[in-house]
């Protein structure tokens, strides 16, 4: 715990102003670019819009950024925690954050993966992925603004 | 006049309950973050479509026009959360050097939405029939990427700054004008404020 407290990247963080709010800047676009891109495949699940394209076109379009995009998300977060790993071990919100965002990880590359690329899963099965797809990325962006009040 | 309309619309009724709501606030600011994400999604799907970088299978009159809808819906929950949190603060806002940049940059992509309009937005079908995509559509989309990105980092810079209002007002206007003094100022002279508490000076 005191080995992480103390780390060369906290001092780095800890010794620019600028250099978390940089880190931050890229934490949130590249959570834009992802967030979104899922949101997308779940609209087109939903049967909301791109109604021209099939579902696993929509998804296959859009999973190289969506990946590339998360990839920035889970590079850039982990050097905002080290700033204060203390503070934000400690942190509710941190903590819902963190278990939605491995829920929410989880759920994309497996079943969310599945029934985006088939194309003969029913209606009822698309919406429900939708549905749960939206709520726990939802509840991630939520996770990570109330970190800041809790 | 736009100091004291920005000081108007902070004290109203609904802007003086949503600043001190516990939980309203960061909701909202979370929806403001859930629209970013909508709209960011979007907006770089089309940019990079437009670049030939993604999606190069479909033609960019289809993604261009499909992703408008959603666009705007993702949009209009950003701009509408935004406002409600200027709304609450917005003298604070008003002094905030990286809420005027933002302001500008926003302006600055209106500018660029409404130059590249013609060629590029409302006529994608017209891009699609080239033989590749033309330069000022891949132009139109460099801008937009990077003045959308450069809006979300300034608007996330807004929470470094903190104006010094306290000091603003005791320099703009004497203190027993000014509604909201509860702590104990002290004048020029070194002097209590009339208004408020007994304080000792340190």
């Amino acid at each position: 715990m005191l080995l992480i407290q103390t780390n060369a990247i906290a001092d780095a963080l800890n010794s620019s102003e600028w250099v978390f709010p940089i880190t931050e800047c890229f934490h949130i676009a590249a959570f834009a670019w992802s967030i979104g891109l899922i949101a997308l495949v779940d609209f087109r699940l939903l049967g909301l819009g791109l109604k021209r394209e099939t579902v696993s076109q929509v998804a296959k379009a859009t999973a190289p950024w969506t990946l590339l995009g998360l990839a920035v998300v889970l590079l850039s977060g982990p050097v905002l925690f080290l700033s204060d790993p203390r503070m934000y071990l400690y942190n509710p919100s941190f903590r819902f954050k963190i278990g939605a965002l491995a829920i929410a990880i989880i759920f994309n590359y497996t079943i969310h993966r599945k029934v985006a690329l088939s194309e003969s899963s029913s209606t009822a099965v698309r919406v429900l992925t939708g549905v749960v797809s939206l709520a726990l990325w939802v509840s991630v962006v939520f996770g990570g603004l109330f970190i800041a009040f809790a | 006049m736009l100091l004291s309309l920005v000081q108007w619309l902070q004290f109203t009724g609904f802007f003086t309950e949503l600043r001190g709501s516990a939980y309203v606030y960061p909701i909202v600011m979370s929806l403001h973050m859930v629209g970013i994400a909508l709209f960011g999604g979007m907006v770089l799907m089309t940019d990079l479509r437009l670049l030939g970088w993604a999606m190069r299978k479909r033609s960019i009159a289809d993604v261009v026009n499909q992703f408008r809808v959603p666009k705007r819906w993702g949009l209009l929950l950003t701009v509408t959360c935004g406002f409600l949190m200027f709304g609450s603060k917005a003298e604070e806002y008003y002094y905030n050097a990286f809420f005027r940049t933002k302001l500008i940059l926003l302006a600055l992509v209106v500018v660029q939405e409404l130059v590249f309009y013609r060629g590029v937005y409302a006529n994608p079908a017209a891009l699609d029939q080239a033989p590749s995509v033309p330069g000022s559509a891949k132009l139109a989309a460099a801008l937009s990427l990077l003045l959308w990105t450069s809006i979300a980092c300034c608007g996330r810079g807004i929470g470094y700054i903190e104006p010094p209002l306290d000091k603003i007002h005791a320099q703009l206007l004497p203190p027993s004008t000014y509604p909201r003094f509860t702590e104990p100022r002290s004048t020029q002279q070194g002097e209590i404020a009339p208004c408020c508490s007994s304080k000792p000076t340190p």
